[in-house]
């Protein structure tokens, strides 16, 4: 458990790096990803870094791979993965890469632009045949309308409109469809309404050849008169984008040969169309079999220049020398990639790992494996913790669960939520393998698959205690209540609705050793007696013990966090804060809820008489208003209870100012004599410096050291007033929290509470429907209501209870179980490595 | 504003989304401690890897090098550009006018482009990437169509949302250079005094914030026409007839300025108006001295800043997008300076925060 409990020990390191073999020195350490760069040139400019060229060109590369998943996407052609994972090339190997992208970018390139001009004129002669098909409609229209006209309308006083219809010019074009209304409204007002326009859409949708993406067009005709509106009109196409086609005035049948001709027109052109999408396709296969090779590469060498501009160039010895912080136990893994690195550059000077000392608090690293990963996810959530405290995420995967299930306990839904867990668990290689994380909801829950398995799992547990699966219980000891030696007569039982079996009556009750017959009987061996669940007063019952399980478990958890703070308070040697602030608080966590889980326990294991059963609450009240208890109020427990109740509220308030003033008052006291004793030292070496030198020596080591101080002030030196207000805060919220925790606590029980009735009103509601029926409409009812239950026990009491129980456990431990000794003042431990970086959950 | 104004109380249902984009937006926008090191980039790109440390990111990425100043501003204005547009399509009601209200400006701008092109003999599918995607509209590529001010009224602007500023500009009037500055000129004061009006209607915080900025922006055009029309063969009637009547000089300043026939009378107007008298105090044109017309940006500037410090108004939207802009125009000043290696003037870009 080791690195789990605690952060891993951390150490700052110089790296004293050749030139030469500084490149490959960093790709194996991207490789290892265990150590954390810090930058030694925060006031340089991105721009002004040494490697800046390098990581342009590296830009450069990108942009071209770019274009290229650009291009595979358009052609919807798979990126080949095998799962290769090659090292980061060498810098000269660069060259050749930068070379190979540039010809391909050119290749494709040369390749879109021949591909454009062959779809426009594709689409150019597409539009052409679809006006020559329209236009013989067109004038086929026009024809048999003027006939038509002609025949109502032959005057021979008139013979000039025909001549001046004969004159008719006309435009035929393709326009956006979108754009047709706009066009009409602006072609009728430029005009003055003297154009005539028809327009039919053209049914099969185009390829714009510049973006490839598709568009609805339709045909258009205008006819009109004169040369000056003929040039309006044509302004009017340039503006709105229309492409103009010249169409010969002819016969129907001109317009028919036209057609086929520019049809095979086409067809010759789709030849060579294919041609070039098959010379496309075959240049991008290849690109898709390389292209997340080369993409891992790049990012490679980009990462590690970037790394390398982190560094301290020191030009004298030719060397660059860095800084980073990595884990203690894996230097000699670090100092192998060193020496790895240099032997493949070929250098012949090593490189040089050296560790450093500094005041600098380190950052925290928790090792996690896939099972422990979303444990820790949930306390890092909450923040980082200090270096080296200890660190929740090992308790809490059994706390968790386990507060979860308190409030989910239903056998059967744990054990669908076991079977999920399950699944995704058993299929976990399957799901990594595909890595869609597409969906941000589905990446959640697969992380926390594991700590689904285990609320499942808990939540059976719980469930079986609680004797519920679906709200039913399962009789499976055997109910330890016996109806029969109540002697009811048929009367009685035939009339009421309700019975009370009174547990005192011999017989009844088989749970009181003395009350056996014939050494039968015994109490409900686990859990919940199933009788419970067909009892009247179910929920009183439940109420009183659910509640009082929750304070006890609360209390439970409490005082092992604050038992945790005892092995941080160990483990950084404070032991002022362990006699001032640790005792007291355990005095006083002990005498105010501890005493209350005590006389639960107690009232729990000895009282037999249901009838003259303890008031706690009232006790507890009784108890700091020093009442003395009496039995006349239900307050008695045992002999002595007043004493001891007297000791425990004294203890209560003694520890106040304990806790309050003993660390300051002691802080105060050391500070004086700090200041008395080297205001003496200083005196003593003034008066002796003229012989003495091994004083004068320490004099000056002390000097040093003090000025480092008034230089560098150490963060534990506060201010006294800083210091008792912290104080004052830390014992408010401690003792105040010692009640409000405990309160907090009782969520336990209400959510329980919520839940169970949730499921039993939906199987009252709706399953009890079905089974209730006789046959044969019984069965079929049942069938059909039984899907209205699953979906909504899935919907509602698994993944909406579900959520906000998950919810509740997560708040009882942040607030409720880590406040007592979790500071989370850290900052985690982000190692330079390549694994991350290439996918992409690291900006650069 | 009367004593149960609530109209804030509502805001954030409307418009709460967007305004705290916006926030967002303008917390991307350039401060001092950037524009000092991009004035240090010896090229393009590192200017480039620079701006890659702020909010714009990589939106220079795919660009292949060599950069050049028009590919930076390009892609600038494609940001602002893209940003609008998300603000203006999830607009509703009465944000959804006011951000069009913002677009109309540029509408007026590129259908004197188009016309002043044409004019000049110019193709259209040259000028039209020259316009400013924000003023795009259908009928505008028509523009070029139209030979008489009518004519542009009645055939295309008709249907277009600027035909209600239009209306004061409808002559027979053949169109030529100075017919176009003055239609400009005129429609901008229509549109300017609309959306004043409108802002006025709107009533609270907006109206506080918005009279102030397009009061001023009406000013300074007042300023700028007279001091323009020095010279030229615009009549001090026609003149007048272009100051938009809103802002600080309405009524009595313009007068003035009316009368004013050299930049020390109008210096004089100024000197009534306390902002104004800063503005015009120590301008100039050599080294060292700044130009009125860079004063104005900065006092607008300052403006757009402080309408940030106001909640529930509309406001936010116009100074943002007039704060990008201004930053555009600072990002291509100092890409000019470092393409053109003339260092010397790199400083006078305007700093926003």
């Amino acid at each position: 458990m080791g690195s789990l409990f605690r952060s891993e020990q951390m150490c700052l390191a110089q790296l004293y790096l050749q030139s030469e073999a500084a490149f490959a020195c960093v790709s194996k350490l991207g490789e290892l990803g265990l150590v954390s760069f810090t930058d030694l040139n925060p006031n340089v400019n991105a721009f002004q870094r040494k490697f800046v060229n390098d990581v342009r060109r590296c830009d450069e590369m990108e942009r071209k791979l770019r274009f290229l998943e650009r291009e595979l996407k358009k052609d919807q052609i798979g990126v080949y993965d095998n799962g290769d994972n090659p090292p980061a090339p060498a810098p000269r190997e660069m060259i050749e890469l930068e070379a190979k992208f540039e010809k391909l970018e050119n290749d494709m390139k040369e390749i879109n632009t021949n591909q454009e001009a062959l779809k426009k004129n594709f689409l150019e002669l597409t539009e052409m045949k679809q006006i020559l098909m329209k236009a013989q409609h067109f004038f086929e229209e026009m024809d048999r309308f003027d006939t038509t006209e002609d025949e109502a309308l032959i005057d021979p006083n008139t013979p000039q409109t025909v001549a001046a219809a004969g004159k008719l010019g006309f435009v035929a074009g393709v326009i956006l469809r979108s754009k047709l209304p706009s066009f009409e409204r602006v072609l009728w007002r430029a005009c003055r309404g003297n154009v005539f326009l028809r327009h039919a859409e053209i049914e099969m949708a185009l390829e714009d050849p510049v973006t490839g993406d598709v568009v609805n067009k339709s045909v258009f005709i205008i006819f009109f008169q004169g040369d000056q509106l003929r040039n309006r009109v044509q302004k009017i196409c340039e503006g709105f984008m229309t492409s103009l086609y010249p169409v010969p005035e002819m016969p129907p049948e001109g317009l028919h040969n036209l057609e086929m001709n520019v049809t095979s027109k086409i067809q010759d052109l789709q030849l060579v169309l294919n041609q070039t999408e098959d010379h496309r396709h075959l240049v991008l296969t290849q690109v898709a079999l390389n292209i997340r090779v080369w993409f891992i590469k790049v990012r490679k060498i980009k990462a590690i220049y970037h790394t390398l501009n982190l560094f301290n160039v020191n030009i004298a010895e030719k060397c660059l020398i860095a800084q980073c912080w990595c884990p203690t136990n894996d230097l000699g893994k670090i100092q192998d990639a060193l020496r790895y690195g240099t032997e493949v550059s070929g250098s012949s000077v090593a490189s040089i790992l050296q560790q450093v000392t500094t005041e600098e608090q380190p950052p925290t690293y928790n090792r996690t494996n896939m099972f422990t990963e979303s444990f820790q996810g949930i306390i890092d959530a909450f923040g980082v913790s200090t270096y080296q405290e200890v660190n929740p995420a090992p308790f809490t995967i059994i706390t968790f669960p386990f507060l979860f299930a308190v409030m989910f306990g239903d056998f059967g839904h744990g054990l669908l939520m076991l079977v999920f867990g399950l699944v995704l668990v058993i299929r976990e290689k399957f799901y990594l393998a595909q890595k869609s994380a597409d969906s941000e909801i589905w990446d959640m829950i697969f992380g926390g698959r594991y700590m689904i398995l285990f609320m499942g799992f808990f939540s059976m547990y719980t469930g079986f205690l609680y004797n519920e699966c679906f709200s039913r219980s399962f009789n499976v000891f055997g109910s330890s209540w016996n109806v029969s030696a109540m002697n009811f007569d048929a009367v009685t039982l035939g009339n009421a609705s309700a019975l009370d079996l009174d547990p005192v009556t011999p017989g009844v009750y088989r749970g009181y050793p003395d009350n056996y017959i014939n050494g039968s009987g015994y109490p409900y061996p686990y859990g919940m007696d199933p009788i419970w669940q067909s009892a009247e007063n179910k929920i009183t019952f439940q109420n009183s013990y659910k509640m009082k399980s929750s304070i006890v478990l609360g209390f439970a958890q409490m005082l092992f966090g604050l038992t945790l703070a005892l092995y941080n308070h160990i483990y950084f040697k404070d032991r002022l804060s362990i006699i001032c602030e640790w005792i007291p608080q355990m005095i006083f966590i002990w005498c105010i809820v501890g005493y209350l889980c005590v006389i639960i326990l107690f009232k729990w294991i000895t009282w037999k008489d249901p009838a003259s059963a303890p008031s706690l609450l009232i006790g507890l009240i009784n108890m700091f208003m020093f009442t003395a208890p009496s039995k006349a109020d239900g307050t008695f427990l045992y002999t002595g209870q007043s004493t001891v109740q007297i000791f425990v509220v004294l203890m209560i308030v003694f520890c106040l100012p304990w806790m309050l003033l003993a660390k300051p008052a002691v802080i105060y006291y050391r500070r004086r004599q700090k200041a008395n004793r080297s205001q003496r030292n200083y005196n003593l070496a003034g008066g002796e410096m003229a012989d003495d030198v091994p004083i004068i020596e320490q004099d000056q080591l002390d000097v040093e050291s003090n000025s480092i101080q008034q230089t560098e002030p150490d963060p534990d030196e506060k201010d006294f007033s800083e210091i008792m207000i912290l104080q004052i805060i830390h014992t408010i919220e401690f003792s105040l929290n010692c009640i409000s925790h405990t309160a907090s606590y009782l969520r336990l029980w209400a959510l329980s509470l919520a839940h169970s009735e949730l499921s039993e009103v939906l199987w009252t509601m709706v399953m009890h429907i079905g089974l209730s029926m006789a046959p044969p409409a019984g069965p079929i009812v049942t069938y059909a209501v039984f899907w209205f239950f699953a979906v909504l026990t899935v919907g509602i009491l698994l993944v909406m209870e579900g959520l906000s129980a998950f919810l509740h456990a997560l708040r009882l431990h942040w607030v409720e179980f880590q406040s007592k000794f979790y500071k989370g003042q850290g900052y985690a431990f982000l190692p330079f490595s390549f694994e991350s970086i290439i996918q992409g959950r690291v900006d650069e | 504003m009367g004593l149960f104004d609530f109209a804030e109380v509502g805001f954030n249902v409307d418009n709460g989304f967007l305004e705290g984009l916006t926030r967002g937006f303008k917390n991307g926008v350039l401060c001092k401690e950037d524009y000092r090191h991009l004035t240090q980039c010896d090229s393009l790109e590192d200017l480039k890897l620079h701006l890659q440390s702020t909010t714009y990111g990589n939106f220079l990425a795919n660009e292949p090098s060599p950069l050049t100043v028009a590919v930076i501003d390009d892609r600038l204005r494609e940001k602002l550009v893209v940003e609008f547009q998300f603000l203006r399509n999830h607009a509703y009601k009465e944000l959804a006018t006011f951000l069009d209200f913002i677009k109309y400006s540029y509408m007026i701008d590129n259908i004197i482009l188009l016309i002043t092109g044409t004019l000049r003999q110019r193709q259209l599918s040259e000028l039209l990437p020259k316009c400013h995607p924000l003023g795009i509209f259908d009928q505008m590529e028509t523009v070029t169509i139209a030979n008489s001010t009518a004519d542009l009224y009645n055939a295309i602007l008709v249907d277009s949302p600027l035909a209600p500023f239009f209306k004061d500009c409808i002559s027979e009037e053949d169109l030529d250079e100075v017919n176009i500055e003055v239609i400009r000129n005129t429609l901008y004061k229509a549109y300017l005094e609309a959306f004043y009006d409108w802002c006025e209607g709107c009533g609270g915080a907006t109206a506080e914030v918005m009279c102030e900025i397009l009061g001023f922006e009406a000013d300074r055009r007042s300023f700028i026409i007279t001091i323009n029309s020095f010279g030229t063969e615009l009549s001090k009637e026609d003149r007048a007839k272009l100051y938009p009547r809103r802002g600080k000089l309405y009524p009595d300043g313009l007068t003035e300025l009316a009368r004013a026939d050299d930049y020390e009378s109008v210096k004089r107007v100024a000197e009534h108006y306390t902002e104004y008298r800063k503005l015009f105090d120590g301008t100039g044109v050599g080294i060292g001295e700044k130009t009125l017309e860079d004063k104005f940006f900065e006092h607008e500037v300052t403006m757009n800043v402080n309408s940030f410090m106001q909640q529930f108004q509309y406001g936010v939207f116009y100074s943002f997008v007039k704060l990008r802009e201004q930053e555009c125009r600072n990002v291509i000043w100092i890409s000019e300076c470092i393409a053109q290696r003339h260092r010397s003037k790199i400083d006078s870009y305007i700093p926003i925060f």
